[in-house]
Formats: structure tokens, C-alpha cells, sequence
């Protein structure tokens, strides 16, 4: 054996090549990674958790997304309805005949354009499902979809239906098909239209009234440039009667609230279900890697660790766990997001940061109450056991 | 074993050519590290008490390796929990000198002050190592480096100097289960070393290695006390440690015994008895462990430090 005479007090020498560690030896990394195999159940067990919240939660966001699709892309910048009606699904709104008119008179509206708006059914050869038809005037185009994805505008006797509705009820350019029972035809394919219970129909107010009745539903008003929209708004409160107005982000905001108040209870079920399975698969880990470690820990006490520094290296497993589970969620969920829609183009699943930021935040702080139980553990731990225990 | 008599705790033990102190005195004459006085250890109470030790006094000087052999049970590993700060005597003092000259009553210190203690005062070696298998060799040495105050590439530094100073810098990244006993047992040596502690205790430190890895630990033990002047407390049942000890307490039921007094041959700085060659040199005798050490002796007495 070879030993060389070195003072101990000596000064170190020149930092040698390669990694320069910082801070302390990340005792709960290597506590982690030591076993692999327990490591990746443990993550990929957190990871399905989380993923069931975020796909869950993806979910409601892309039924968010589609239900105000027409109002978020809508040219237009306030929204009137009948007095106290304050979103399109689920709503009845009728307005007089005259609120155009009165509302292009209001000053700083540049434009006002009125739609008609019902619920019904929408049947092709393969099939019918709910939707909504939307009339509108073809000649100035406000209140109309947004963008066609084939074919033209709308005259009498025809519509546009979304693609993927058609796609799934079997309607061609040019076929017939029918809503509310009267047969139009489809002249124009437009897009984003569909949810899973829902798609929607936009053909001319004359039409409308044919298939329909003759009725104004709303009025989207387009403003001058520079307007401010709250302004004009309260404007057009006082100078027309009997009306709600919002503006583009508070219709949104009211049509959201349609989904988000029904799925609140939903998603909060089975986030806290998705929760309570982390904890279990975090607690289970956990705890049998500290048993394991016992006499680790009881070492690393007998060589002056308190139990502080012992709790960051739990803790620190608890981090990396999440932190990994969290981003192997949110690939699966994003591949999710990306592959669903092929498959069933009415489901949208929206993946967002703060659903991101959020579940694994939550899941933090569920991995650090499970940490409680191994902490209990470790801080009552005697560390001369390190002296008594043999592996 | 060679125990001839009871002796009373407070005279037990063996004094070394500097005798004098009425404890187990320190076979140096250098200042104690470590005064132990009156200590006892009680396990349970009532009927199933068990006495482990029983008031024992010591000193241990800088530089000096102490042995304490005994029976299995006799309490070595209580006494040793007790002089570590790991285990809170019944009864009695543990006076230990730190790196910064204060003396401080393990005894007494209140429990938060103990981990600080035991990680700036004491060096732990134990029988199976004790590494952790989850980091490599540097890391374990760099960790008990970081629990005494000193982290980042310091902590780094410290463990690849004292890797080198054990001769397994080539085995820095390997991890304990990629190690020999031997080579672990090394590397739990260096750990030890990592806070420069002046005082090592030693649980068994050869019980898991063969004759000849067991000889190299205990003369790497030897090397630290020459060289640093650190006291090292060996508990064991192996004779082999003998050799390098300066003094080998024998203990039964708790208590010291007097076993025959041993002293150092100058030449090869082995443990000897006081038996056999031996010259008087400034009205000392000094004893070796054969003709050859003392001619060598003879020759340039001033060369060695009696
Ligand atoms: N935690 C404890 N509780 C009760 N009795 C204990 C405890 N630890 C040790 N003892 C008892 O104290 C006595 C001394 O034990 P100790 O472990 O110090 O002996 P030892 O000399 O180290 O033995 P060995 O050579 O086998 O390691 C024994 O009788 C033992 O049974
Ligand atoms: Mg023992």
C-alpha cells in the first residue's frame, strides 16, 4: 500500500481538470438514481397520475377553446345581447328588429352587423348531431365564419358547415343535407366549428328565416380605430335599451364559463383522484428507499448530519421525482394533444403552461407530504445504530 | 490474553515509559486529547439493567493509538458510542480537546451541539465500512467533508488529496460495491480524515479483511497518529492491532484491566514488551523488538525519538 505523507492542513492544490462540483455532494441525486429501476417506477407511476390530470384538464381546455372559437375570432370588438343574456350556447337572446341600426349610431361603432342564432340538429347520410346555425349577412360578412376552408359564401337554399362535421356526417362540397329538418346544400366547408357534442352551421339571414324565423339574436359591432371598447360599450348601454353588451374578452370570458363551470366539480374529482394516486406511488417509493438506506442515513448522522440536511436530500428526491413525472406528462400528454384529434377530430385537447406549472406544483407539494412519513423516520433515527447495524 | 490482575478503574490500565497520570494516562507525554473520567454506561433500569461500563477513567494523548481489547460484550462498542458523542453516558465526563484548543464536556453538551461536535472533533472507521454505496469513493470522502463546514471543489479537492494519501486515487469513481474490502476500508479511512479530525475511533477496523489488507489498515492507523498526531481509540478483538498500538487496554465487564505494559521500539516504532533487548539511554531503558533494532539504536541514538 502506498501512502504519502501529507499534512492535513495543508493547502489543497490547483483544481484539476474535468467537473468542478459546487455546493455539497447531491446525496438525495445519487439516493435516487442509485436504484434505476425503483427511480423510474416511482416517476413513471407519478408521470400517469399527472398525466390523467393533464389530459383530463387538456380537455376541458380544448372544449374551452372550440366553444369560443367564433367569438374569439370574431372581426368583431363588443358583443350586444338581450338584457341579461351574456353567452351564445345555452342562451336565448333577442334583440328588436331596429339594434343595428341603433347601434351604428352609436359614436366610435364603426360597423354594426346582426346575427341570428338557434340550436337544432344537422343530419348527413351518415348521421346527425346538435348544432347551432348562425345567420348572418353574406354581403358585408360580419358575423360570418371566420375563414372558408373550401368552397364559397352561402346564397339562398345553401350553407357552410364545418369540415369536420361534415367529415363525420358524410356531407361533400355541393351534397344536401339537412337542418332543423329543411334541406340546404353545402357550398362552403368552414373550420374549428365542432366540438363533441356540438358544430355549427352558418348560412344567410334570409335563409335563416326560412329555416328558422326572422329574428336579430345579437349584434357585433366593430369600432373605430381607437376606440377603447369599455367606452363605447357603456355608450351603447345608456343609448340603446334593454340590452347587455361585452366586449370580445367578456363574452369569451362568460362563454368559457359555460365549460368551465361544468367540468369544475369533474376535473376537481379526479385531479384530487390523480393526486391521491402520486402520493401513494411517491409515499410507497419513498418510504421503502429510505428503509433501505437506513443505515446510510444512520451513518451519515453519525458523521454529523442533522436532520435538516437530511430532510433536503428527501426532499430533493421528492423534486427530481416530480420534476421528471411532470415532464414525462406533459410529453405524453402533448403526444396526446397532437394524436387524439386524427383520431376523433371533435375532441381538442390544450395543453397549457399553467395547467403544467399548476399540476406540478400541487404534485410538489403532495410528494412533500408524503416525504413526512420517511422524515418521521430518519429524524428519530439513533445514529449509533450506524455503529450496530451490519449490511 | 495476557490479563494478570483487577486493578482498581481510577490506576487500571498500562502506563507507557512516560507513566505518571493516575487514569489510564496517556503512554505520551504530550497533553491528553481526550480526559475521561468516571464513565458509565447503564442500558435499561430495574431488573433487565445491563451495566456496559463502568466508571472508566482515560486520557488519550495527541499522536497516540490506543488498542482496547476485551471479550465480546465487555462494552467496547458502548465506550467507543460514548467517547464519539453518539451515545449519552449514565454517569461521568468526557473532556475532549478540539481542533481549536477549547475543551468541551461531551457528557454534558446539550444533544443539538452533538453532530457539530462529532463532525469537527472525531474520525469514525467502522467494521463494514459504512460507505455509501449510492456515491463514489470521492463523493463519500467529499460528504463527510461537507458535514464539517468545507463544500464545493474544496470538499472535491480534500477527498482526491486524501484518496491519494490512501493510494486508491485510481479508484476515484468507483463506486463501494466495485471495491475490494480492503480498498473500502481505505476509503473509509480517508472519510474519517476528511474533517482532519484529531481524534479516530475505530469499531473493529480489520474484522472484515484478511491478515495481510488487516496488517496495511493497521499500519496506515500507525501513520496517522506519527504524522498528524491524531489520537487514534481502536476497539478490537484482533491481536494483530497490537503492533501498532501504544497502548493496549483490556476490558471486562465494563471495566479496565491491567494487562502486561508494553512500550515502543524507537527503531521500527513497534509495540514491544517490556521483555527482551533493551539498553538504558539517558536513565531511561528503552526496549526493542530485537538485537537488530537496538545495534541500530546504538549506533545513532539521536536519530530516533524514544
Ligand atoms: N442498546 C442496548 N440496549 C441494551 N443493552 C445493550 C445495548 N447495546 C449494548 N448492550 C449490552 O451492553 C453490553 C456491552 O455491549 P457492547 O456492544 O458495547 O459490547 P462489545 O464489547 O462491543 O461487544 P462485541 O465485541 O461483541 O462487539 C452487552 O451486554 C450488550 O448486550
Ligand atoms: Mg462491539
Amino acid at each position: 500500500m502506498t501512502t504519502r505523507s501529507l499534512h492535513p492542513t495543508a493547502a489543497p492544490p490547483n483544481p484539476g481538470r474535468g467537473v468542478r462540483p459546487t455546493g455539497a455532494v447531491p446525496v438525495g441525486r445519487r439516493f435516487l438514481f442509485a436504484d434505476r429501476r425503483r427511480a423510474t417506477l416511482t416517476v413513471l407511476g407519478v408521470a400517469a397520475s399527472l398525466l390523467l390530470v393533464l389530459v383530463l384538464d387538456g380537455i376541458f381546455a380544448g372544449a374551452v377553446d372550440r366553444v369560443t372559437y367564433y367569438i374569439r375570432t370574431s372581426p368583431a370588438d363588443v358583443f350586444v345581447s338581450q338584457a341579461g343574456v351574456r353567452t351564445m350556447h345555452m342562451s336565448v337572446s333577442t334583440l328588436p328588429a331596429d339594434a343595428p341600426d341603433r347601434v351604428a349610431e352609436v359614436p366610435g361603432v364603426a360597423w354594426a352587423a346582426p346575427i341570428a342564432f338557434a340550436s337544432g340538429s344537422v343530419a348527413g347520410p351518415q348521421g346527425r348531431q346538435l348544432t347551432y346555425l348562425v345567420g348572418y349577412d353574406t354581403r358585408t360578412g360580419g358575423g360570418g365564419p371566420r375563414a372558408l376552408v373550401a368552397g364559397r359564401l352561402p346564397g339562398a337554399g345553401e350553407a357552410i358547415l364545418d369540415e369536420q362535421a361534415a367529415d363525420r356526417l358524410g356531407i361533400g362540397l355541393g351534397d344536401r343535407f339537412t337542418v332543423m329538418g329543411m334541406p340546404v346544400r353545402a357550398v362552403g366547408f368552414s373550420t374549428s366549428g365542432s366540438s363533441i357534442t356540438n358544430t355549427t352551421v352558418f348560412v344567410d339571414l334570409a335563409e335563416f328565416a326560412r329555416i328558422h324565423d326572422d329574428r336579430v339574436s345579437y349584434v357585433l359591432a366593430g369600432l373605430d380605430a381607437g376606440a377603447d371598447p369599455n367606452t363605447v360599450a357603456d355608450r351603447i348601454r345608456t343609448g340603446v335599451d334593454e340590452v347587455t353588451v361585452q366586449s370580445r374578452e367578456q363574452f369569451t370570458e362568460s362563454e368559457a364559463r359555460i365549460v368551465t363551470d361544468m367540468s369544475a366539480d369533474l376535473l376537481r374529482l379526479m385531479s384530487t383522484i390523480g393526486l391521491v394516486i402520486a402520493l401513494a406511488v411517491i409515499a410507497l417509493g419513498l418510504m421503502t428507499a429510505t428503509l433501505n438506506r437506513l443505515r446510510d442515513f444512520a451513518v451519515l448522522k453519525a458523521l454529523g448530519a442533522q436532520t435538516p440536511r437530511l430532510a433536503r436530500a428527501v426532499a430533493m428526491q421528492v423534486l427530481l421525482t416530480v420534476v421528471l413525472a411532470s415532464a414525462v406528462a406533459t410529453t405524453a400528454a402533448l403526444a396526446l394533444a397532437r394524436l387524439l384529434p386524427t383520431a376523433e377530430p371533435a375532441v381538442q385537447i390544450t395543453i397549457t403552461a399553467t395547467a403544467v406549472a399548476q399540476t406540478t406544483a400541487t404534485a410538489l407539494l403532495v410528494g412533500l407530504i408524503a416525504a413526512l412519513w420517511p422524515l418521521r423516520r430518519i429524524a428519530t433515527l439513533d445514529a449509533a445504530t450506524a455503529f450496530r447495524e451490519t449490511r | 490474553m495476557n490479563t494478570t490482575e483487577n486493578t482498581s478503574a481510577a490506576t487500571a490500565g498500562t502506563p507507557g515509559p512516560a507513566a505518571g497520570s493516575q487514569a489510564v494516562s496517556a503512554g505520551h507525554s504530550r497533553v491528553p486529547v481526550l480526559t475521561v473520567r468516571g464513565l458509565t454506561k447503564t442500558y435499561g433500569s430495574g431488573d433487565t439493567a445491563v451495566d456496559a461500563v463502568r466508571s472508566v477513567d482515560l486520557d488519550v494523548a495527541s499522536g497516540e493509538v490506543l488498542l482496547v481489547m476485551g471479550p465480546s460484550g465487555s462494552g467496547k462498542t458502548t465506550l467507543l458510542l460514548m467517547l464519539g458523542a453518539l451515545l449519552r453516558p449514565t454517569a461521568g465526563s468526557i473532556a475532549v480537546t478540539g481542533r481549536d484548543n477549547r475543551d468541551v464536556d461531551i457528557a454534558a453538551a446539550p444533544e443539538k451541539h452533538l453532530p457539530a461536535l462529532r463532525s469537527h472533533t472525531f474520525g469514525f472507521i467502522f467494521q463494514d465500512y459504512a460507505l455509501l454505496d449510492a456515491l463514489t469513493a470521492t463523493e463519500n470522502i467529499a460528504v463527510a467533508a461537507n458535514l464539517a463546514g468545507t463544500t464545493g471543489s474544496a470538499a472535491h479537492h480534500r477527498a482526491t488529496e486524501l484518496l491519494d494519501r490512501v493510494g486508491l486515487e485510481h479508484r476515484a469513481t468507483a463506486r463501494p460495491s466495485q471495491m475490494s474490502g480492503g480498498e473500502q476500508q481505505r476509503v473509509a479511512v480517508a472519510r474519517a480524515l476528511s474533517n482532519d479530525p484529531p481524534v479516530l475511533l475505530a469499531d473493529e477496523p480489520t474484522a472484515n479483511l484478511d491478515a495481510s489488507r488487516g496488517r496495511d489498515l493497521a499500519r496506515l492507523l500507525r501513520r496517522l497518529a506519527d504524522e498528524d498526531h491524531r489520537s487514534v481509540v481502536i476497539v478490537s478483538h484482533d491481536d494483530r492491532l497490537r503492533e501498532i498500538a501504544d497502548r493496549v487496554l483490556w476490558l471486562e465487564d465494563g471495566q479496565f484491566r491491567q494487562i502486561a505494559s508494553m512500550t515502543i521500539d524507537p527503531v521500527c516504532r513497534m509495540s514491544v514488551e517490556r521483555t527482551g533487548a533493551h539498553l538504558e539511554w539517558h536513565e531511561q531503558t528503552i526496549w526493542f523488538c530485537s538485537e537488530g533494532c537496538k545495534r541500530e539504536f546504538a549506533e545513532n541514538p539521536d536519530s530516533f525519538q524514544p
